[in-house]
């Protein structure tokens, strides 16, 4: 286990230093410095004050090489900030990017977690019952549901739910976010909903097809002959040894929390860390954009090695080495 | 059964589309949005409208404008009265500014940085002094460095500035106040007693005056600067602004909660006594401000501010915010293009919105939009000669400004005649520009004078071809100039869209190589030297100004200077139009139009005057939060029979199928 973890963690430090070279040649060669520095400082801003903005943030040095200081060019510096964590300050407003995730992470958070939490179980639920009543019209009925609800785009659950949900029925406030206990969950309530549509038909129809695979399998039919009720054999024979590809896909998720979702933070108005690089690709912040794609690349890495970890966890043949 | 009757009566009871706490419901809270987060709230870095909605209110400025009076008026704000210039030896100019006293600063830790325990002080002129400097210093960044080069020794003080902090790291690491101290501040700013602040400038500039009415010159405590540099958990100065105002900044979640509260110990509030111009509502305006419902006597000669809290809260999303405002939880909206044609019908109000109490204010914002000619090109520039006049003043009487306004601006413009705006010194409304009207015919008659006759170069044979150059490459920016297209084709004239990247463009232009181009420009304050300086020659593009036109005329250089050193007086008036009847005649501008905001806020708020600038006006406003709540209430109520419908129809259609199901298993 341990020999596998450090083969990982290597395998893992290679991906991340070509993630860091990747980002250097988007970020440094493909964009011109100077036309963050307008963005940040206006249109009308004279080419003196262009100039001194790129050096105050840095963006004056060589490139590659410097033979005065060798370890003072751009690319050194975008590796030692990066592998260590030290991400500088935004280039649209010089707030340090370290302070803008800490706040991003609470909000972020704040939705994922309770879409996660109530995603997998629904999704793991309802797959279970279609499964039980497999072949039934209830269960058909679901698979053309979840196809249904599969084929339609995020943004168009995301408009219609705030057209139908917030503006028609008035259940809830359209958009926005305020971290007060007292109205947080009215926020909450109306992108929970939509995510959780938006999401369910997949993971049903997934899970779906993991348990149905299971339940032709020859320990259900002993369980079954040996005489044990359906709802026994679908929770303990079934759903159990169905969690290796259950674990695949759910692990993998528990990491991208952390990163918030993109639209639905960017269209509920919450300032999560998916609506802070939705900023970040507009306002040409590009700090703050590098750091999230390198986060998100970490995180990816991480994911990975968790669900081979968890397989070891839920099923005991397996063995890591 | 019951437990479900309770669970559904729960759900009913928990459902609000109100995104505010109920006990907001009472106070005097406006509530606005703003669609991206301010960059800045550094009061020398800050130029955006978003930035100054949260820095206006926070920060007081030696002048203000009048909230009512056009065309704009100043009017003395923490200054005493508005200084008349002193003439100098070698043709220098000096103002001597006046500070109330007895005005403090918003109360704050940074402040014991200058005595321990100590959390306000009072403004003093060195505090102006301070702000100064800061525009001046390099590593502060201002955008406004270029506009105070007359004051004398600025420039200098900034390069001095930057090269002691290069070459003495023990300078550079001492508190910012003691840097400026230690070169012996700005030259031409002196501080002569406590209140009392004096600028030498090199030469004549009126409009100095107007900078002073902006938070780039606000009077900034050097404890904030150097209290907050955003170590070891301090916020940066740039999100923790410490002025005067009559709104202190209380929260600052810029991606989402913006919160502005009543300052209590604001000049206003603590010295009623004074009558502070810029402390009391006024008690006059434009003519019909009074029919407007602007000059109520309930409100003429009240100290300000009226509100107890400002809730900003960001909404990106045009639609979502729009909505919000016609729920009732924003108190002033814009109009969305989506629902322009629902909301104004014949530039009133349409009727269902009247229904809802609501009104519409417009303002004419003092900017403009233009086409311009290059004017160093050799087909449509001055090169050409006579020839190229005629051309230019062809192509402009095929331009109908009306018609594009109302295609692509939801006709929120009026169709403009020379380069100054409305609510300007200046402007003449009865003033028509022989050359902005479509006159087809004469527009032929100038081509064949020209040399191309219907529109025919005489040296290929073939339509003349020009460029019509943009940094645009949106589908609805190539419409837009289609359109143009389209009415110059209409001579015979052939013009191109070469659009680039905004970048490739700005090189192009950097280069002079180009020749038809569109332009907009917003003015920093309102006096017409501020847009007839973009046809002034030594503002040209190819030497990095805002003259994109690249339009020089030595007697239009000569009567601009004469008409930007004077106050406003009639001989500044006849400067005035010879200026435009040069601009008229040379057509290095065809005019388009200036921009209209159109403001909706709801029947509850009071004085909502749009100022047509990004100056904030909140001090001013009022709301009636107890009409507010009774109508969000009304029109608020969620309706929740499709929850109950849908619930039946889910039990109808699963039920069988279940009762099927279990009866065939057992």
């Amino acid at each position: 286990m341990l020999a596998y973890l450090v083969r990982r963690a290597l395998f893992g430090a290679g991906t991340v230093l070509g993630v860091l070279l990747f980002l250097f040649v988007l970020f440094f060669l493909v964009t011109a410095p100077e036309d963050i520095a307008r963005k940040s400082i206006g249109e009308k801003a004279p080419p003196e004050a262009i100039a001194q903005w790129l050096a105050n943030h840095g963006y004056d040095k060589p490139l590659f090489w410097n033979a005065e200081r060798p370890a003072d060019t751009l690319l050194a510096e975008h590796f030692r900030r990066m592998l260590t964590f030290d991400f500088g300050v935004s280039d649209a407003d010089g707030v340090p990017i370290t302070r803008r995730l800490g706040e991003g992470v609470g909000p972020s958070l704040s939705l994922t977690v309770p879409l996660f939490l109530l995603g997998v179980p629904i999704g793991i639920g309802l797959a279970l019952v279609a499964a039980f009543f497999r072949d039934s019209y209830i269960d058909r009925m679901g698979v053309v549901l979840c196809v249904l609800a599969m084929s339609v785009s995020l943004l168009l659950y995301i408009i219609g739910g705030q057209y139908l949900i917030g503006k028609l029925l008035r259940w809830f406030p359209i958009s926005g976010f305020d971290p007060r206990p007292s109205v947080i969950l009215r926020f909450l309530a109306l992108p929970l909903i939509v995510g959780l549509l938006a999401g369910v038909g997949e993971h049903v129809r997934f899970y779906r097809t993991v348990f149905l695979e299971e339940t032709g399998r020859d320990h259900v039919r002993t369980a079954r002959a040996k005489g044990a009720g359906e709802g026994r054999v679908m929770t303990f024979h079934v759903l159990r040894n169905a969690l290796i590809p259950i674990l695949t896909q759910v692990v993998l998720e528990i990491p991208f929390l952390f990163t918030g979702s993109l639209l639905l933070e960017s269209f509920f108005g919450i300032p999560g860390l998916g609506s802070i690089t939705v900023d970040a690709i507009q306002g040409n912040d590009f700090a703050t954009l590098r750091t999230m794609v390198y986060i998100g690349a970490l995180l990816f890495i991480l994911g990975q090695v968790l669900t081979d970890v968890s397989y070891t966890l839920v099923d005991p043949r397996v063995r890591l080495g | 059964m019951r437990a479900l009757l309770v669970a559904a009566a729960l759900l009913a009871a928990g459902c609000t589309n109100n995104p505010y706490p109920d006990d907001d419901a009472r106070q005097k809270v406006l509530y606005a949005a703003f669609s991206e987060p301010p960059k800045t709230l550094d009061p020398q870095v800050s130029y955006t409208t978003v930035d100054h909605a949260v820095t206006g209110p926070v920060y007081d400025k030696l002048f203000e404008y009048h909230y009512l009076a056009r065309p704009y008026r100043l009017i003395p704000g923490l200054a005493v009265e508005i200084p008349e210039p002193q003439a100098e030896a070698g043709g220098r100019v000096r103002y001597r500014f006046r500070l109330r006293a007895g005005v403090y600063f918003h109360e704050d830790p940074c402040f014991a940085l200058s005595e321990a325990g100590r959390t306000t002080r009072e403004v003093t002129s060195a505090d102006i002094a301070f702000a100064l400097a800061r525009i001046a210093d390099p590593d502060v960044n201002s955008p406004v460095v270029e506009s105070f080069g007359r004051v004398v020794g600025f420039g200098e003080f900034g390069q001095r500035l930057a090269e002691r902090r290069k070459t003495d790291a023990d300078f550079a690491a001492k508190r910012i106040d003691r840097q400026y101290a230690e070169l012996g501040g700005i030259a031409g700013v002196r501080l002569p007693a406590s209140h009392e602040l004096e600028i030498e400038l090199t030469e004549p500039y009126p409009q100095i005056l107007y900078w002073f009415a902006m938070e780039f010159t606000a009077p900034v405590p050097w404890e904030a600067v150097a209290f907050y540099d955003g170590r070891d958990g301090r916020d940066l100065f740039a999100e923790h602004p410490v002025g005067t105002g009559p709104f202190r900044l209380v929260r600052y979640d810029k991606r989402s909660r913006i919160v502005l509260e009543r300052n209590r110990h604001w000049y206003g509030v603590e010295h009623p006594e004074w009558r502070a111009p810029a402390a009391v509502y006024p008690s006059e305006g434009e003519p019909d401000d009074g029919a407007r419902g602007f000059l109520d006597p309930a409100y003429a000669g009240k100290a300000l501010p009226f509100l107890d809290r400002v809730e900003l809260r960001l909404d990106k999303e045009d639609i979502p915010a729009f909505t919000k405002f016609l729920q009732g939880y924003y108190d002033a909206s814009g109009i969305i293009e989506e629902s322009f044609d629902r909301v104004v019908k014949e530039g009133r109000l349409s009727p269902d919105m009247e229904a809802l109490g609501m009104r519409l204010d417009r303002a004419v914002v003092p900017s403009i939009y233009y086409l311009g000619f290059n004017m160093t090109d050799g087909v449509v520039g001055t090169p050409a000669g006579e020839k190229g006049r005629k051309l230019r003043q062809a192509m402009s009487l095929a331009i109908d400004s009306r018609e594009f306004t109302r295609i692509f601006q939801n006709g929120r413009g009026v169709p403009a005649q020379s380069p100054v705006a409305p609510g300007l010194f200046g402007y003449d409304e009865g003033y028509v520009n022989p050359f902005r009207k479509v006159d087809l015919e004469r527009a032929a008659g100038l081509l064949r004078e020209a040399g191309y006759p219907g529109g025919v170069d005489p040296a290929t044979g073939r339509a003349l071809r020009l460029t019509f150059d943009t940094g645009d490459t949106s589908a609805r920016g190539r419409l837009r100039y289609q359109f143009f297209v389209d009415a110059w084709r209409r001579l015979g004239i052939d013009v191109e869209i070469a659009a680039t990247t905004y970048n490739q463009f700005q090189d192009k232009v950097r280069k002079g190589a180009y020749q038809l181009f569109m332009w907009g420009w917003v003015a920093d304050y309102p006096d017409p030297e501020n847009f007839l300086f973009l046809l002034w020659s030594p503002m040209a593009r190819s030497a990095g100004g805002p003259n994109t036109a690249n339009f020089a005329d030595p007697t239009y250089d000569r009567i601009f200077v004469a008409m930007r050193d004077r106050p406003n007086d009639a001989e500044r008036l006849r400067l005035i139009r010879e200026l435009v009847a040069i601009v008229e005649r040379e057509r290095p501008w065809i005019e388009l139009f200036y921009p209209e905001s159109y403001t909706l806020t709801h029947g509850w708020v009071r004085n909502a005057k749009p100022l047509g600038m990004s100056f904030s006006t909140l001090k001013y406003r009022d709301l009636d939060p107890a009409e507010r709540e009774h109508l969000r209430r009304e029109w608020n109520r969620p309706v929740m029979w499709p929850a109950w419908v849908l619930a039946v129809a889910a039990v109808v259609v699963v039920a069988p199928g279940v009762a099927t199901v279990l009866r065939a298993r057992r």
